[in-house]
């Protein structure tokens, strides 16, 4: 059976629910991984599955299955029985009903699909003998991905996309070893395994060089777009996500059509410029649309799934790095492609017009309390610039903020955007965090 | 019948030039309550299963994995799983592997299936409503039960059936004066039944969480610095996971990434700290009966008093370094790769009381659970973000402050404890490799004193 009738066989059997939606994928990856500088492991993944909502007299129910022969009537039968055992649900407001989309994006790679044991080997292979230091881990996956939405509204939509996600570590051995990081992210196999190669040795090295920092400073911080994208993600994304809105945790909750960032700063969702989790529709079946979040620094709109209402198209349940057992997650809200609108600066005219600042080449993990926008981070590797000039390299050191506050201090936006999962950033910096050190 | 299939899956890889295989079935029956502001905003029954199938050749893996069980799928994945243990030949060396025939259950009082899906539903709601308090914004209840079966045949001959079952109740909230947000949970978890909720006094969780998290909004920023720092139980689990558990997982010290590689013999910390990994923890969240290679939990001394012990093993790196394997080759699921993980990783008690230590501070931080923390095998660095603490000072505990975070050298660090209580508490959670690869672990210790780099968001 093919996933559009697996999908409508679980309607079929869902005759007794008031609403009800199917969403069947499959997914087939590809991976390899480095250790130790060399091809360890190759591997091949089968996935499918099929996620069923229903409604019963506002009384919701979820479940999820592997798919098999029955997988659509065990699936609805589940489903039928936890929404028997669940309170009725005020907030429900139906599942979308049928649309046509506007949105036409390319995010289909035939390459990806027949890519072969021998080609990872062969990428891998390239950026093992690109890299001057070692690469001690290394992830590249490639996905095929094929769903179904459909829903008890007659809605049917189809989906099929590509993706690629690969993680290095490079390792530089001296007197101090050193680590860098690298990752991609995408729907092509454009891989560029030279450029990835050079960037790990080049982090290895200037992290191998880092000395401990000491003492407390203010300063400003530049991230490049590896950095920043999470620490984006988990604080402006966080804020423009309709359901922190609708239970008002989110920090901008009350702030449409206010400032809430320096007017250089414009943010917008653009399911058009391809990126992993990109499409016509979103994977409740609602149209994707290009908005307008934030304005030169006026909050906009917030991003919308249909359990909170009026759907921007963000209802999703796949994700940006891994194609597998996406039937099992729930819907929640995200961004297909949040975008932040280029500036004019390379990454070092950015460097030559700050004072006192820190680039940050590899914090611990980026990220910021979502709820506060708070962060005090580890910096694994830094790069310390006085009068427009890099002077050296440190670590050990915690650099704090709050990235919501920060938004409001802008003092440079790049020309450099890179795509990072469903966020595409440039570098950006930042004044008024403090970095703090040892003694 | 699925003995059949994986057996004939392993007869096909070896067939096939394999030097050694495995096949592994895996079925995850998951039940999630989650409400929020008294609504279930989720309610989900959840199943997912699927075989990984493993080929050793030439010192490298091949892997297929799938989710579809019928006999040519079957086939064509074991052909593709030799077909891919062809990256670059590695060292020629032969995995040791006991042979193991055993069926075994995980001993549960009550079994979650057999426990009405209401009660769990009404469980959940009893916790969102004991929240119901002035400035709570909003008030979160959450269970989660997981029911995981798995047979594992490999051409050493082993015919391993088992199961681990696991659940977790939490109230978290979120309180906000108009100006702040803060938020504060609580809950258990284990590798236990429903029993874990019938034993708990919900309302007085969520009761207290919300007043917790309401007393948040007062708190300071934390200072910056170098510090005196009392690390809970909480922290001082993630400290011992962060800082010394992923640096002393063997893949890591083959390949020489780890800055403990050559370590054993050696003094990484000052006397007063042992530190194990145990998956065999009566009732622990990370707690294995066999680990997704067929080895047998155990118990592995990774520190004696300040002294280094040794490393947590797959069968991979156990071969490698000529030692029996600990039981540590972990998967997120069927469809992962098995790498060496941790299950439950401790700190051993020391000899003083909470007060005692608080007492003989004169000016320092007293650590209230963590957030999240990252490891740094190859810098010998770590973070430990904390949710809140309460500065100390003259030997009595004075303002609260809010998050903050941890860092600094994992052997300077170390070495600076100077004092531990006697009770080692575990707490439960998901211990992800690098970003990804999530498993069930748990981490704990003590209440524990040393001086760390603190800096306040």
């Amino acid at each position: 059976m093919n996933l559009r009738d697996t999908a409508m066989d679980a309607l079929r059997h869902a005759k007794k629910a008031d609403h009800a939606e199917s969403y069947v994928i499959e997914s087939v990856t590809h991976a390899a991984y480095i250790d130790g500088g060399r091809i360890s492991n190759i591997e091949t993944k089968i996935d499918s599955g099929i996620s069923v909502r229903v409604s019963v007299k506002n009384k919701l129910g979820r479940a999820s299955v592997t798919l098999d022969d029955n997988a659509a009537e065990r699936c609805v039968a589940a489903a039928m029985r936890v929404a028997s055992f669940s309170p009725k649900n005020s907030g429900f407001k139906g599942y979308p009903m049928p649309s046509v989309s506007s949105v036409k994006v390319n995010i289909f790679d035939k390459k990806i699909e027949n890519v072969t044991a021998a080609d990872l080997k062969d990428i891998m292979g390239s950026v093992i003998s690109s890299c001057r230091s070692e690469i001690p881990r290394g992830l590249l996956r490639l996905s095929v991905i094929r769903s179904v939405t459909a829903n008890t509204n007659d809605l049917v939509t189809e989906h099929e996309s590509t993706m690629m996600y690969g993680h290095f570590t490079s390792m530089f051995r001296g007197d101090r070893n050193g680590e860098g990081t690298a990752a991609v992210h995408g729907v092509s196999l454009n891989f560029d395994a030279e450029r990835i190669g050079s960037e790990l040795n080049s982090k290895a090295k200037a992290s191998a060089s880092a000395t401990p920092f000491r003492g407390k400073e203010k300063m400003t911080m530049i991230l490049p777009p590896c950095e920043l994208g999470y620490m984006i993600a988990s604080s402006a994304g966080s804020a423009l996500n309709g359901e922190n809105v609708f239970y008002k945790r989110s920090l901008w909750h009350d702030r449409e059509e206010k400032k809430v960032a320096s007017k250089a700063l414009t943010i917008t969702d653009d399911p058009t410029i391809p990126g992993a989790l990109c499409s016509a529709f979103d994977d409740e079946g609602t149209p994707a649309k290009k908005k307008i979040l934030v304005d030169n620094g006026i909050l906009r709109s917030f991003i919308r799934d249909s359990f909170i209402g009026e759907s921007t198209g963000n209802g999703m349940r796949r994700n940006s790095t891994d194609a597998q057992n996406v039937y099992d997650s729930a819907v929640s809200i995200k961004p297909m492609n949040m975008i932040v609108t280029p500036g004019r600066y390379s990454g070092d005219d950015i460097i030559a017009q700050t004072d006192n600042g820190i680039l940050v080449e590899k914090f611990a993990w980026p990220e910021c309390d979502p709820l506060t926008g708070r962060f005090a981070l580890e910096v694994r590797c830094g790069r310390l610039v006085k009068n427009g000039k890099i002077i050296e390299n440190v670590n050990n050191a915690l650099l704090t903020g709050n990235m919501i506050s920060l938004l409001k201090r802008i003092e440079h936006i790049g020309s450099d955007p890179v795509n990072i999962g469903s966020v595409t950033i440039p570098t950006m910096s930042f004044s008024g965090t403090e970095l703090i050190g040892n003694e | 019948m699925m003995h059949d299939i994986l057996s004939k899956a392993v007869r096909t890889m070896m067939k096939l030039g394999a030097e050694f295989c495995d096949a592994r079935s895996q079925t995850i029956n998951n039940a999630a309550i989650q409400s929020v502001n008294g609504d279930i905003r989720h309610l989900a029954d959840r199943a997912i299963s699927g075989i990984c199938l493993r080929a050793w050749m030439n010192g490298r893996w091949g892997y297929c994995t799938s989710t579809s069980l019928t006999d040519d799928k079957v086939s064509d994945a074991a052909a593709d799983a030799v077909a891919n243990a062809s990256g670059t030949p590695g060292e020629r060396i032969e995995l040791i592997v006991k042979e193991i025939k055993k069926k075994e259950r995980q001993n549960v009082r009550i079994h979650p299936h057999d426990v009405d899906m209401r009660e769990k539903v009404s469980a959940v709601l009893d916790a969102d409503s004991s929240q119901s308090l002035a400035n709570i914004l909003n008030r979160v209840g959450s269970y989660s039960e997981e029911v995981n079966t798995n047979v594992l045949i490999n051409s050493a001959g082993s015919e391993i059936e088992w199961e681990e079952i696991r659940t977790r109740f939490r109230a978290m909230s979120v309180a906000s004066d108009g100006k702040r947000m803060e938020r504060y949970y609580d809950g258990p978890d284990g590798t236990c039944g429903f029993e874990l909720v019938k034993g708990l006094d919900i309302e007085s969780l969520g009761r207290s969480v919300a007043e917790e998290a309401v007393s948040t909004l007062k708190a300071k920023r934390a200072p910056s610095g170098p510090m005196t720092v009392i690390t809970d139980p909480m922290v001082s689990g993630l400290l011992a996971h962060e800082v010394m558990g992923h640096a002393s997982e063997a893949d890591e010290v083959v390949k020489k990434r780890s800055f403990l590689t050559d370590a054993v013999g050696k003094r990484v910390a000052s006397d007063i700290i042992s530190m194990y990994d145990d998956g065999t923890v009566d009732g622990a969240h990370g707690t294995i009966l066999y680990d997704d290679e067929g080895t047998p939990a155990s118990r592995t001394v990774i520190i004696d008093k300040g002294i280094y012990k040794g490393y947590m093993h797959t069968l991979e790196t156990a071969s490698k370094m000529n030692i029996r394997p600990t039981g540590n080759g972990r998967a997120e699921n069927f469809g992962k790769r098995v790498w060496t993980r941790m299950t439950n990783t401790f700190f051993g008690p020391g000899d003083r009381t909470l007060d005692d230590i608080i007492a003989d501070t004169k000016y320092g931080i007293l650590c209230d659970k963590m957030v999240n923390g990252m490891e740094d095998p190859v810098g010998g660095g770590f973070e430990a973000k904390v949710l809140r603490g309460s500065l100390i000072k003259n030997g009595r505990i004075t303002n609260m402050v809010r998050s903050f975070t941890l860092t600094g050298r994992a052997l300077e660090i170390l070495r600076t404890a100077d004092a531990a209580t006697k009770e080692v508490i575990f707490d439960g959670g998901m211990c992800g490799k690098g970003i990804e690869d999530w498993v069930n672990v748990s981490s704990g210790g003590p209440y524990c004193r040393s001086q760390i780099i603190v800096g306040g968001g």
